[in-house]
């Protein structure tokens, strides 16, 4: 035990332990969004969108003109997290008509090529609109200090994240399991050849699902752009951190989309403690023993 | 014919760098490396129908392979060049372990992944890497340190590469190869053991990438974490693409048409050419799949993955 608390001298500090549990949960917050978006368009449309990460960063990039553009006013921060998703709802939306409803016969290598190739492009866009540097949003006056948990000092904004977390999966389980559009959600998930067969318009529910995972994407990057520095790498970061949760969790599956970002959340947050520098290294280990045991992820199904 | 043909071809790479403006000369040096890393990667994604998308990774193992061994071991050039595919066939023996076990998807996006965490750490790693700075001054001796002199250099060591790969690809092992892109179960019930096969070809292709990352190093005069970063792993991919995929020689077209575009584009408007890549990607995915070479060609080829 000595041993342990000399390595890791937090491990006694109760309060700090909390602190740092709580901002693992709104870690996973942002990654459930951008993970479960990216699963629910593998599950339905079973192309990986590899562009989801841009999505993420082009829903924070909107937040930052729309916070600055928009009068200023406390309301409209809420009003540029309405929107910004939105907007970046309608981006999925051009792509998957003008681009991706091309290749969904095709093979999936070339829809991976694809989605590759659109990494660069929406990358380049960025920079071309907003310019090389970094970029932040202000939180609003509300939530713009710090709350004290057991005498630690937390961010308020933090909060507002962790109580949207349960709503929006409350929420997308209401959608999910409680609508008819989830109903057809999940029977494309299975065979959507069957549901197409039964006469649903499957083409339209694909362009629906897209732009129904690049909102959750947009929504993800509006939430976390007053916590971070709105930079032009965060695609491929976000990227890389939703792929580990949704291979951990399985492509496809909602419940394992929640499970596993809770796990990569908390594992980010204790993971910059224990080894600061290669945190990112822990969660590729403990995604590679997952891949040995169970390649196709904890919920997720094995490929056919 | 053929071999009349190769004559030809060779004495035109001996003469080419002697009459061309410097300037060419090092445009031509690079489409040897280029070529050579797409050759490499095309050895997984053409003939074993596997897509890489970390390509990158290897490139740079062996980029700073090479320029470490040369600024911190003080090791001769030679050496240092000769060693650095091997350090990155180790690194593809290792994340390969792991990435040939998945398939299709899951094996580009793995591929993907573990190149991200080979940046991560070539891009924390200041006290080994130099962090964001990279490594400078990694020049070749005095005798190769003219464009010209490493123009020929470069032309020897990637074109026996290329010639060893070409071997590899009609050997049995190549057939192999091919039999389990086609069909893997059906490799499977004839004997072929196929994760050992395309681990094999996945360490291959990581020590002939590696090998262009060491020439790139010496020719770059530095190294950057960058190298690991994904526009270098698409470079790999747009060449293969552009080249069309299953030729051996397509790769070699694609990088002289690439390199081509890359320097009247990306030194006029560098801003540009990711935008240009990127959408040269998606046009030649949803226009011309079967890329440029293959229009020429109108060969039907599908790419199969393994499944």
């Amino acid at each position: 035990m000595d041993a342990v608390t000399s390595l890791f001298p937090w491990i006694t500090n109760g309060p700090l332990i909390v602190v740092q549990v709580m901002s693992g949960l709104s870690v996973a917050m942002f990654l459930f969004l951008v993970s479960v978006g990216m699963s629910l368009i593998f599950g339905v449309t079973r192309i990986v969108n590899l562009a989801h990460g841009s999505f993420y960063m082009v829903g924070a990039y909107l937040m930052v003109t729309l916070v600055e553009t928009l009068p200023a006013h406390q309301a409209m921060f809420w009003v540029a997290l309405v929107l910004a998703p939105l907007g970046v709802g309608l981006l999925g939306g051009v792509i998957e008509v003008t681009l991706l409803r091309r290749i969904y016969h095709r093979e999936p290598l070339l829809q991976l090529i694809l989605t590759f190739g659109l990494i660069l492009v929406i990358g380049t866009l960025v920079l071309l609109v907003w310019g090389p540097d970094n970029k932040s949003v202000a939180r609003p006056d509300a939530l713009a200090g710090s709350v004290r948990i057991f005498g630690q000092p937390f961010p308020s904004y933090y909060l507002l994240v962790l109580g949207l977390a349960p709503v929006v999966a409350i929420a997308l389980w209401i959608v999910f399991y409680r609508t008819r559009w989830g109903m057809l959600i999940r029977a494309a998930t299975v065979d959507r050849e069957m549901l197409g067969a039964l006469g649903v318009d499957v083409a339209t529910l694909y362009t629906q699902v897209f732009i129904f995972g690049s909102w959750l994407a947009g929504l993800g990057g509006a939430l976390s752009a007053p916590t971070v520095a709105v930079a032009l790498g965060m695609d491929s970061d976000v990227l890389t951190t939703a792929f580990v949760v949704v291979v951990i969790g399985g492509l496809g599956s909602f419940a394992g989309s929640f499970i596993s970002a809770l796990l990569v959340g908390e594992l980010q947050s204790f993971g910059i403690l224990v080894f600061p520098a290669v945190s990112i290294v822990l969660l590729f280990a403990i995604m590679a023993v997952v891949l040995i045991v169970r390649p196709w992820g904890l919920l997720g199904r094995p490929e056919e | 014919m053929t071999s009349v043909r190769w004559l030809v071809a060779l004495a035109l790479l001996l003469v080419l760098p002697l009459v061309l403006p410097s300037f060419l000369v090092v445009v031509m040096t690079e489409i040897a490396i280029v070529a050579l890393f797409a050759t490499a990667f095309n050895l997984l994604m053409g003939f074993g129908g596997m897509v890489s998308f970390g390509h990158a990774a290897y490139f740079a193992l062996g980029a700073y392979a090479a320029a470490l061994l040369v600024k911190q071991a003080a090791w001769p050039m030679p050496l240092a060049l000769a060693t650095a595919p091997f350090v990155a066939a180790a690194g593809a023996l290792f994340f390969g372990f792991f990435i040939v076990r998945l398939t299709q998807t899951y094996f580009a996006m793995l591929s993907l992944a573990f190149a991200q965490i080979v940046f991560t750490v070539l891009f924390k790693w200041k006290t080994l890497t130099g962090g964001d700075d990279g490594i400078l001054n990694v020049w070749p001796p005095p005798a190769l340190k003219s464009p010209l002199a490493y123009c020929y250099f470069t032309f020897a060591v990637a074109g026996l590469a290329m010639l060893a790969l070409r071997a590899i690809v009609d050997s049995p092992f190549g057939y192999a190869l091919r039999a389990i892109r086609e069909n893997p179960r059906r490799a499977r019930f004839i004997g072929v053991n196929v994760r050992r096969h395309q681990l094999f070809a996945f360490v291959l292709s990581g020590f002939f990438s590696g090998l262009a990352g060491g020439l790139f190093a010496f020719f770059n005069g530095s190294v950057f974490p960058d190298f690991a970063y994904l526009n270098k792993s698409f470079e790999p991919l747009v060449v293969v693409l552009l080249g069309g995929i299953q030729s051996f020689f397509g790769p070699l077209a694609g990088a002289v048409g690439f390199k081509i575009l890359e320097t009247f584009i990306a030194r006029q408007w560098p801003v540009y050419w990711p935008l240009f890549l990127g959408s040269a990607v998606v046009l030649v995915v949803v226009a011309l799949p079967q890329g440029f070479v293959g229009l020429l060609q109108r060969r039907s080829w599908r790419i199969r993955a393994a499944r």
